[in-house]
Formats: C-alpha cells, structure tokens, sequence
C-alpha cells in the first residue's frame, strides 16, 4: 500500500475513489501487517517446526517492489495476489481472496493455523479483514489489537490484547488455530540480513511470477464524495512573550470548563 | 424502510457505557428519521436486566437478550455467538454498535456469519428519502466518504464522541432472552483479566479533558547542545501529575522506545497518536515539540480546542491546525506551568 | 567489562556472489540492464555462478536508499544511450516521462537588487534594461535567441529520475537475473593486496558512535570476482578507492554543486506545454543556474545548482531555491502551485578531470562517480547510464572468454569502448570547459562559450582549487556587505537561536523574507515533511561526525550548517555542529563544504556510509 507517511488525496471518477498517484507513491508493506509479520518470524524461531507464509495481496509492481524491502528482514514464504491495495475496496471481498490463497498452500493444516496479520490496515482501517478471513476458515479463537504472544510448552498461548485506557486484556487459549490481529507489539524491526535476503529470493520471484489475478472492490457500496477534512483554523500565533505568561495562560485555558 | 438493531454488551457491573450510549443516540435518531423502522435492543453480559431498564424508554418495540457468566468477560468465541444470535432474532436490516474494543472484536466476523456487510469507524448516519447513508474514514482518518450499500444486513461500528450519549428514565421492561447453548469449542480461551500500568505509571486516561502531546523535539539536543532527558521526563510527568491530562506521543518518540533507546522511559506504543497510533478524542489538546504537519495531525484530529508549544513560528502547526501557537521553549513553558500549578494546589491544600 | 564485550561478541558473517554491484542509480541501470539482455539473449548457453554450482550467475547490487529510485529527480535528457540499450522504450509508460517540446536559455535578472553581481554584470543588466524595448526580455528575464547546440535536449526527455529507476529496478527483478537490495549500504571495498575482492556492509545493531549495542550485527562480507562500484559522487566506496589508488595524473574532483528541486504541481490555469524546458543563469545569484521542467499532467521540477565555486560561506540552497522560484519570470507559473516533493544531491562537477582509475583488480567504476558527466552539455544520466552498458558488454565477453577480471583485462575491454565513444569525445571537449568559473562568471561563461564552439579545441585552462581551499569566512566574504559589528550581532542572535547564519545574512544583505504561504513557499522543516520522508532507521552509526571538535570550535566558517539541504546539522555546544540523522537527506554536500583540511587535504567533516535518507513523496 502506499506509504502513509506521505500526503495522500483522494480522487473520484468512474469505479472506485483512488488516491492521486497511487502507482508514484511509494509503497510499503502495511505498518501493522508488517509487525505482524515480525512476530510471527520471532515466534517461528522459537517454535521448532514452524514456517512463515507471507500472504499478500497488492498489485504486482508494488508488490515486487516491498519484497525488496521486507525479504531481507526475516524468512517466509510469499504467496502473491495481483490485485488492488486500495483502502476503499471492500474486506468482505479481500477476506475471500485471501482465504482462496491460503486454502490452496500445499499440505497446509488449518487445524495447526496461526493466521497473524495487522489489526487494522492504514488504508481502510477497519479492522475487518482478519476476522472475516478467520470466519471464512472456521477459526472462533480470534484476538485484535495484540501486542503479545507467549506460547506455554503445552501448547496453549497467552495474549495481550488491548482495551480501552491503556490497559491489556489477558486471555489464554488452549491452542491453535487462531487468528491475531496485530497492533505494534514491542519488537524493533529486524535487521536487513543479506543472506535471508537471498534466501527468501528464491522463492519470492517465483511467487511474484504465479501471483493470480484477484477481482476485488466494493460491489454494492456507491460512495459519494471522498473528502479531505477542512481543517484550516486562524491560528493565533504568539510571539515574544515571557515563558511566565505564556504558562500562565495555558493555566487559565486548561482550568476552564 | 429498515429493521434497526442497536447491539451491545454490557459493563461488568451490568450497566452501559457512555460509548454504548452514544451509538443508541445514533440508533435512536436513525429510527426516528425512518418513519416505520422499528428499533429493537440487543444486549448481551453477564447479567443485563438493569441495562436494559436503563434505556427503557428510547423507543425500542423489543428487548432481547443473551445472559450468562460465559459473557461476563469479552471472548471471541462467546461474544460472536451472542451477537449473531441477537441480529438473526431481531432481523434487523441495519445494526448499529459502538466500536467499543469489545465489540469492534467481533462485529466484522459476525458480519460475514449474517452474509451482511461492515462498515467501521462510522461517525454519522444520515437518511434522506428512506435511503440510509454513512460517513467514514478512510486511510487511518486520513480522508472520510459518504457511502451506502445495498446489501443487508449492513452492520455499522460507530466510533465514540460523534453523538450525544442517549438519556432517559429508567423503567422495567420485558426482555426476551434468547436461550444459547455453548459447546467446548466456544471455551477455547480463558480470560484472566486485566493488566494495567501501576497508578502512578498510568499516562492513558481517555476520561481525561486534556490530551498532552509529546514530541520528538524533547529528546533532541537543546539550546546548550545537549539532550536532557531526565528533565523532558520530570517535566513531562510532573505536568500530568498536576492536570492529570492524558499523555499521547509522536510516532517518533515512542518508536524511539521500541527500538530500546528509551529516552523516556515511560512511553510506550500504547501512548502513540497519529500514523499507527489513536486518534482519540478530548475537549482540549496540548501540544510540544511536535510538528503539526500532515499526515502527525490526525492523531489530534479529534481534539476540539488545540494549542502548541513551539520554536518555529511557521511550524506546520502554525498553519491553521492549531487555535494557539506559542512560540517558546517547551522545557521553559512546561517548568513554569508545572511550578504555578503545584503552588496552586500546595495553597488549595493549606 | 569483558561480560559487555561477550555480549556483543558476533561473528562476522561472510557471503560469496559472483558480481557484487554498489548503489542504484542510471549507471547501474545501465549495466543491469545490459547484463540481463544479455544473460537472456543467450539462455541456452546460461553462464554459471563461479559460487554456486550448478546456479545461474550472482548478481546482486546493493543500494543504501530504502527504494530504488527514492529520490525527487527531474532531468532532461538526450536519452542516446538509453534509447540504444531500451530501443521501445516508450516514455508514456514511465510516469512523469515526456519528450522535449521547447527549450528555452534564460538570463535572469536581479528583481530585488540583492544579488551579488560583479561590475561586469551590473554593465551588463544595466544594458539590457536599457535596450528591453528592442530586446526578448519578459518578467526581468533575458530569453536567449537560441539554444547553442552543446546546451540543446531537443531529441530527449523530460523525467524524472527516480521513476525512471524504480521503472528500470522494476523492470530488472521482473527477469529474475539479477538481485537488487535496497536498504543495504555498503561501507567499504575489501582489498586485498591490491584486488578488490568484495564489498563490506556497514554493521547494524550499533549506536550512533557505531559502538555495538541491541542486536549487534556486523556488517556482512560479500565476496566477488568483480565490484561494480556506481555509488555515485559521495559515497563512501568510490572515495576511499581514490584514496587508496590515487588519481591519474592531472585528474582531481574540486568541483562540485549541490542540486536542489522541488516537484511542483501548478496551478490551474498554467498551461505549459509537457517537455518545456527552461535553462537559466543570473539569479538569485550569478553563480546559481537553475532549471525548470514541465512533466505531463501540469507537474514540474524547478531546481537551482549552488556551485562550489559560488564563494559564499553562507550558501544556502534551500533559501536561494526559493527565490529563485520567486523570480518573476518563474513565479507567474508557480504561484499558487503547490509542492508535491522536494529533495537534493551533490554532483560532482569536475567531470572527465574527475575521472579515477576505471578499472582495477576485482572492479570498475562506472556512473557519475567515474567521471562521466558532461559538465559543458550540463548532461550526466545518460552517460552514466552509457558507462554502465559499456561494462556489461564487456563483463560478459570475458565471462565467455572464461578470463578473469583483472586490470589489463578490464582495461582491454571496458576501458577500451568507453574510450571509444562518444561519453569519452564528448567528455574530452567538456574537460577545461568549466575552469574559467574558477575565477568569476563572467570567464566562466566565456570558457564554456569557447569550449562548445570550437568543440573543445580552445578552452581556458586554468588551475583549480578544491573548495576547501576557497572558503572564507563570512567577516572576509561580506566585508564590502556588512559591517563587522552587523555580522557580530547576526552572529550572537544565531548563537543564542541555535540557528544557522545564512537567513539573517541575506536579509540583511537585502534579500527580502519569504512569504509563506504553507502550501508552496514553506520552511525548511515543512518541505522535510512535506516533500517525503527522512528515513533514518536505528541501529545504525551517525554516518556524519566531526573528526576534531578543536578544529570545529576554531572554524570560523562551519559552511557545513549553512549548506545542509536537511538542516541535519545545526550549531551545537562550543561551535562544533551537532548532527540530527532524522533530518539528513543524504545529499553529500557537507562533505565538500568542510573549509577545514589537514595537510593531505582530508577535510575534518566524515561523511560515511549511512542507511536511510529522503524517500521523496512523489518523484
């Protein structure tokens, strides 16, 4: 998706809104589903017998062009899908295409399935996808906003999900399959290793080349106007005045009603 | 015309929430301007009866209800059973639930068990000649749209602070509970509670009317070339100590933290606004050492009244962001602040 | 002590390909690109890794930048060599691409009287206000009668570079010949006894002294049979190969500029035509020549080059950028446009005077860093990009020849047909055409006048300086301006600021302020953010640092504030400049505008490898 750290505007026409320049701005692979993926590597680490599938859907170009960034941090296996990174499509079309995809790894064990993935995205930021993609595959034992996961020797796992003031939930479920909606977990991102870089080449342009097409947007959604907020105040600026008088205003302001 | 369904679950102590209250204002209005749509109340907890009382009189033709001790706590498994139970009795066309972290859990699944659709983060419904219309962020509140849908159900997670929460008098009323049975499969996961930072390690108070926003510029060098940490925290903590505002940070600072170089010790990704970070909201925001350029603004987005501390006058923060901008030295201003406070409070105490 | 030690104690790790590459940019394009026609052309006979049995050749080239083609970059282009590498290469599918429609060579003149402006050039601006009526001068600009032929693009494009490389990246990965990795600098070549043998990537999980901290990883040994090094004018891997072999006799890189654009998008009602091109000279300063291109769909690229030869200690290019697009003739376009991206880079402007050794045991050097830039055609991507197919065509016949990258072998074939062509003619009658500005514009501008008539046959050659050696400080270069005790109070205001010299300098010099208007004309902060995103991730070492802080606190100059595209560098305790990585933008410039060398000519400022830098927003 397009990097959000950069100024985004939206534009209408025919079909769906897009925003202006979509293909020149450059892409990344979504904040949150990036940290997913950075904890699903660390936990793979630790977990012997454990395989990372990176399944991503993007359009291909763009995609091509993450895996460049992302493929030197930690080992997986890419599963590509050629289709619209668009915030404004629809998750109850991406769940699907995203199942599909995941249904058709071979010897994949839905029962032995950790489905990571970011808890909301920084285009639509619905917080949608992953829990329509674990209906779809049947998994109840669903956690959003995770910062933690800590796997016991019986195989159950703890979670720490947030809620509301800045506090976590605590939950233990007995075991896999589960899905994990990332938020940003407490893990810096790896380090650019040009040997897992070269190692995941191997199987990342193949995927690129296999990479389906994927009809997704929003059948049924009409959307009217696609706006910026207008958020021009007149802001009244303050200058040279003493650091005394500057606090004793703020005073005044907080204290009121 | 619509069946409208106002759904949520209930507090520990088997009341709602102001959030909750807030989306069946939505409802309510939603109904009203609907002529001949009935509004029906689901609500599911631990127990729910006063709950349901509580909002007796804002119009609804019907109460239902899941209850139980497996619904005290916010579990997936329970929760979406409760809640697909809820719209399939109501037979609602149009669901409305507050985005609360609880419900915003499992709303979207149970969207796909109805073979309805979900919208999220809503902040209005508006109608006009029966035909119901929304309007939503897009791209982390980047840029919102107005959109309707023809599939039904259509369920929609409204974000707090867009409505005026429901008032009304509380009466007794007949709720129809609606018998669930739950298998092992539904008991996966064990709820153990809470985990909160210590009292005085608490920074994030959602209640509170003050938001504090931290910028980078406290962990960078200062006018003597050197970086003051100790002091950016003393101040800092110092200032929530006395206004207990709550404490929000740029994703600069707090990233900062999560790569181990802890300048201030006690940020954590939890108190990030904006970018990857909330967007929450309070009557009033202050804000140092940021700067206030798209696309850091949205974390203040919902901010009513704004005000800025900061050394560049034409900071993106000047450009008709902020209400105020001071253009001074945060460690000074906050110091002074903090000093003026703590001598107003010693005098109150005396 | 010794538990630290332990806890950090990591064994290097070591990798081996068959062909190491350093940096992305038109040169690597070029010689990628070759390479991978060629690998492909000839599939049936796949040449196999020396590395790797049984494996197709290892290609891999790493690039610091998190993308290939980040920067902002517009450019104007003959595209010769290009085109002979990309023969369907059709410029609609390249965003931001489009032929050249007009060409246009401005002489600008000075609007608001602040302008440093010899006598000569006060003569002759008094001349052309006097003769406007007969003259082609429009909004205070002298429009040339026409284009000489050394200046003129008319058979190329306008592009932007950064497109351009994420579409030739793009392009390359798709084959699946070759690898590129963005995000990776390298820190230094391995040498051994005289071969390079391949490339060192700079260690990661360090701190910002490069001290190993929190998931210390020391950088990864790549070993090569051949380096292709085209990391450009200022990195670290061309620098320290001139330093180790030396320059051919003659050769030196003292000039330089530093080139800042904007991508603008304008106004409605501006209705330029896409492919205009404008070339202009005279303001904000004599010593300053700007540009300004127009893209398809009402997008352009305005930059300005500050010269190294532009005396001024206070040189500041985001400043001057703005006055620049400020300029009447300009402004009518521009104002009320809105800045889309924004960005800088150094160029090495010395061209074929510049040029290294090309080729050595184990590498080549290709690109801008090779020398390749014409200095007098003002043309340098597509000569870089030239050089790059020059080395793939000859790597690949000595791959076939089963002969090994040595010198001689490298200077039989790749040396050879770059001699042969025409970057190296053309580079031969660029070589003195610069000198002159060594010495003022106006001898200067005659140089490159004599040097493109004759086709190089005259041209004046004159001794040069390296820009170290040109500077002065501000109380010696503004001593006609301001008054010692106005420079004093400047001085003291800056120092209690904790801000840079140069706005309060030329405002008082006369330069008017800037009217901000948030959208276009914005701080210098605002276009960090606005125009990208200063990538500076952790767990790498600063890579600017000052060598001796004795050296800073007595420099009376520190240029290196005043010229930071990025204001990363800012007057710090006891007047040694403090290094903010968040803000750099990589553009290299303070590495030539240190005013202070040792003996050998090493300058105090180190600019080293270093991860991250702008992501322009759109480029």
């Amino acid at each position: 998706m397009p990097d959000p750290l950069q100024t985004l505007e939206p534009v209408t026409g025919v079909g769906l809104p897009a925003l202006k320049n979509e293909m020149m701005l450059p892409a990344v692979l979504d904040p949150w589903a990036g940290h997913a993926l950075y904890e699903a590597a660390n936990l793979a680490k630790k977990v012997p017998g454990s395989k990372v599938y990176l399944v991503s859907l993007g359009q291909k170009a763009k995609l091509q062009q993450v895996m460049m960034t992302i493929a030197q941090k930690v080992s997986f296996e890419l599963v590509a899908i050629d289709g619209p990174a668009s915030g404004f499509t629809d998750a109850h079309e991406v769940a699907p295409a995203l199942a599909a995809a995941i249904m058709a790894i071979p010897g994949i064990d839905k029962s032995r399935l950790l489905l990571f993935g970011g808890w909301e995205s920084a285009s639509r930021g619905a917080g949608a996808t992953m829990q329509i993609l674990g209906e779809i595959l049947g998994i109840t034992d669903q956690f959003e906003g995770v910062d933690e996961i800590t796997v016991q020797d019986d195989g159950s796992f703890q979670v720490l999900e947030r809620v509301e003031g800045g506090k976590h939930q605590v939950s233990t479920c007995a075991g896999t399959p589960a899905v994990l909606g990332w938020a940003t977990g407490n893990l810096g991102e790896p380090r650019n290793d040009p040997q897992v870089g070269m190692a995941n080449m191997r199987t990342v342009m193949p995927a690129l080349q296999r990479a389906k097409p994927a009809k997704v947007a929003a059948e049924g959604v009409l959307y009217g106007r696609v706006e910026l907020p207008k958020q021009q105040r007149n802001t009244r600026i303050v200058k040279d005045m003493p650091a005394d008088q500057i606090a004793r205003e703020i005073i005044e302001w907080i204290s009121q009603k | 015309m619509e069946t409208i369904l106002f759904v949520t679950s209930t507090e520990a102590d088997g009341t709602l929430n102001r959030h909750a209250l807030e989306a069946l204002g939505t409802a309510v209005d939603t109904a009203v301007s609907l002529p001949g749509s009935p509004l029906v109340v689901g609500l599911f907890g631990e127990k729910i009866e006063a709950a349901a009382n509580s909002i007796a009189n804002c119009g609804a033709v019907r109460f239902l209800g899941v209850e139980g001790a497996e619904f005290t706590q916010a579990r997936y498994a329970t929760d979406a059973a409760a809640l697909e139970m809820l719209c399939r009795a109501s037979k609602a066309t149009l669901v409305i639930a507050p985005a609360t972290s609880r419900m915003a859990r499992v709303i979207a699944g149970v969207s796909h068990r109805l073979n309805g659709r979900i919208d999220t983060h809503v902040n209005a419904i508006a109608t006009s000649n029966d035909q119901v219309a929304i309007t939503r962020w897009f791209y982390r509140q980047r840029m919102f749209s107005e959109l309707t849908r023809t599939q039904r159900p259509w369920l929609l997670s409204v974000d707090s602070g867009c409505h005026t929460a429901y008032q009304g008098e509380s009466q007794n009323v007949d709720i129809e509970l609606l018998p669930i049975v739950l298998g092992s499969d539904h008991l996966r996961t064990k709820v153990a509670g809470f985990k909160a930072p210590s009292a005085d390690q608490q920074t994030i108070r959602p209640d509170a009317d003050l938001l504090f926003v931290t910028g980078a510029g406290w962990t960078k060098k200062q006018k003597d070339g050197q970086t003051h940490p100790k002091e950016a925290e003393q101040l800092i903590l110092g200032f929530l100590r006395e206004t207990k505002a709550s404490l929000g940070g740029s994703k600069s600072l707090v990233d900062m933290s999560g790569e181990g170089e802890q300048v201030l010790q006690f940020m954590s990704h939890l108190n990030q606004v904006g970018q990857t970070g909330a967007t929450p909201r309070h009557p009033k925001g202050l804000s140092t050492c940021c700067h206030g350029e798209e696309p850091h603004v949205v974390g203040w987005r919902f901010i009513r009244e704004r005000r800025a501390v900061n050394l560049d006058p034409n900071c993106g923060w000047a450009r008709g962001k902020a209400d105020v901008l001071y253009v001074a030295d945060a460690f000074e201003v906050v110091a002074k602040v903090n000093a003026l406070l703590a001598e107003k409070h010693s005098t109150v105490n005396a | 002590m010794a538990d630290e030690e332990q806890q950090f104690e990591q064994e290097r790790q070591s990798l081996e390909v068959d062909i190491a590459c350093v940096g992305f940019g038109p040169a690597m394009g070029g010689f990628l690109t070759t390479l991978s026609q060629k690998l492909a052309a000839d599939s049936d006979h796949p040449l196999e890794s020396a590395v790797m049995t049984g494996m197709p050749l290892q290609v891999i080239c790493y690039e610091r930048a998190d993308d290939p083609g980040f920067g902002v970059s517009g450019v104007v282009t003959r595209a010769r060599g290009i085109r002979s590498t990309l023969p369907d290469l059709d410029p609609s599918q390249i965003p931001m691409a489009t032929p050249v429609s007009q060409e246009k060579v401005l002489y600008l003149l000075d609007p608001v009287g602040a302008s440093r402006r010899s006598l000569g050039l006060r003569t002759a601006d008094a001349a052309i206000k006097a003769f406007r009526w007969m003259l082609p001068v429009d909004h205070d600009a002298l429009e040339l009668p026409y284009t000489p032929d050394f200046l003129r693009k008319h058979d190329g494009l306008v592009m932007s570079i950064g497109q351009f490389n994420q579409w030739v990246a793009s392009q390359l990965m798709t084959s699946g010949l070759v690898q590129i990795w963005p995000a990776m600098p390298v820190q230094q070549a391995l040498i051994e006894n005289d071969a390079v043998v391949g490339v060192r990537m700079v260690d990661q999980g360090v701190d910002r002294q490069g001290k190993p901290d929190a998931g210390y990883m020391p950088g990864m040994d790549i070993k090569a049979a051949l380096t292709v090094v085209g990391d450009g004018p200022v990195s670290p891997v061309g620098r320290q190969l001139d330093e180790r072999f030396g320059m051919p006799p003659g050769h030196e890189k003292h000039d330089w500029a530093v080139g800042m654009k904007a991508v603008i998008e304008l106004p409605e009602h501006v209705d330029l035509k896409p492919g205009t091109v404008f070339h202009s000279f005279g303001y904000p300063e004599p010593e300053i020549f700007g540009f300004f291109y127009v893209h398809p769909e009402r997008v352009a690229t305005v930059g300005i080059f500050v010269p190294s030869w532009f005396d001024s200690p206070v040189r500041t290019a985001y400043r001057y950028l703005q006055h620049f697009m400020m300029h009447p003739y300009f402004w009518r376009y521009l104002k009320g446009g809105t800045l889309k991206s924004w960005g800088a880079k150094s160029l090495q402007e010395s061209g074929k005077r510049g040029e290294p050794f090309l080729a050595g045991n184990g590498y080549a050097r290709i690109g801008e860093g090779s020398g390749s830039t014409n200095v007098l055609t003002g043309s340098g991507v597509d000569e870089a990009w030239t050089t790059g197919t020059q080395l793939a065509e000859s790597v690949v016949e000595l791959l076939r020849a089963g002969q090994k990258f040595t010198r001689e072998n490298l200077e039989r074939t790749y040396v050879q047909r770059r001699r042969r062509s025409w970057v190296e003619k053309e580079g031969r009658v660029a070589e003195h055409a610069r000198d002159g500005f060594q010495r003022g514009v106006i001898s200067g501008l005659i140089g490159m006048g004599l040097a493109g008539m004759t086709g190089g046959r005259v041209s004046l050659h004159l001794e040069t300086k390296a820009p170290h050696e040109r500077l002065r400080s501000p109380e010696q270069f503004f001593a006609s301006r301001l008054s010692a005790q106005e420079l004093a109070n400047i001085r003291r205001h800056c120092t209690q600021t904790n801000t840079p010299l140069h706005d309060a300098v030329m405002e008082a010099c006369g330069w008017p302020a800037i009217p901000f208007d948030g959208k276009l004309l914005i701080t210098h902060q605002d276009a960090l953010l606005m125009g990208g995103k200063v990538q500076a991730p952790a767990g790498y070492a600063d890579h600017v640092s000052f060598r001796d802080a004795h050296v800073c606190e007595l420099c009376g100059a520190r240029t290196c504030i005043e010229i930071c595209s990025g204001q990363a560098i800012t007057p710090g305790e006891n007047g040694v400049p403090a290094f903010d990585r968040e803000k750099c933008v990589h553009c290299g410039a303070c590495l030539w505008n240190c005013s202070q060398a040792d003996a050998n000519g090493v300058t105090n400022l180190e600019f080293r490898a270093g991860a991250g830098g702008l992501h322009s927003a759109q480029n």
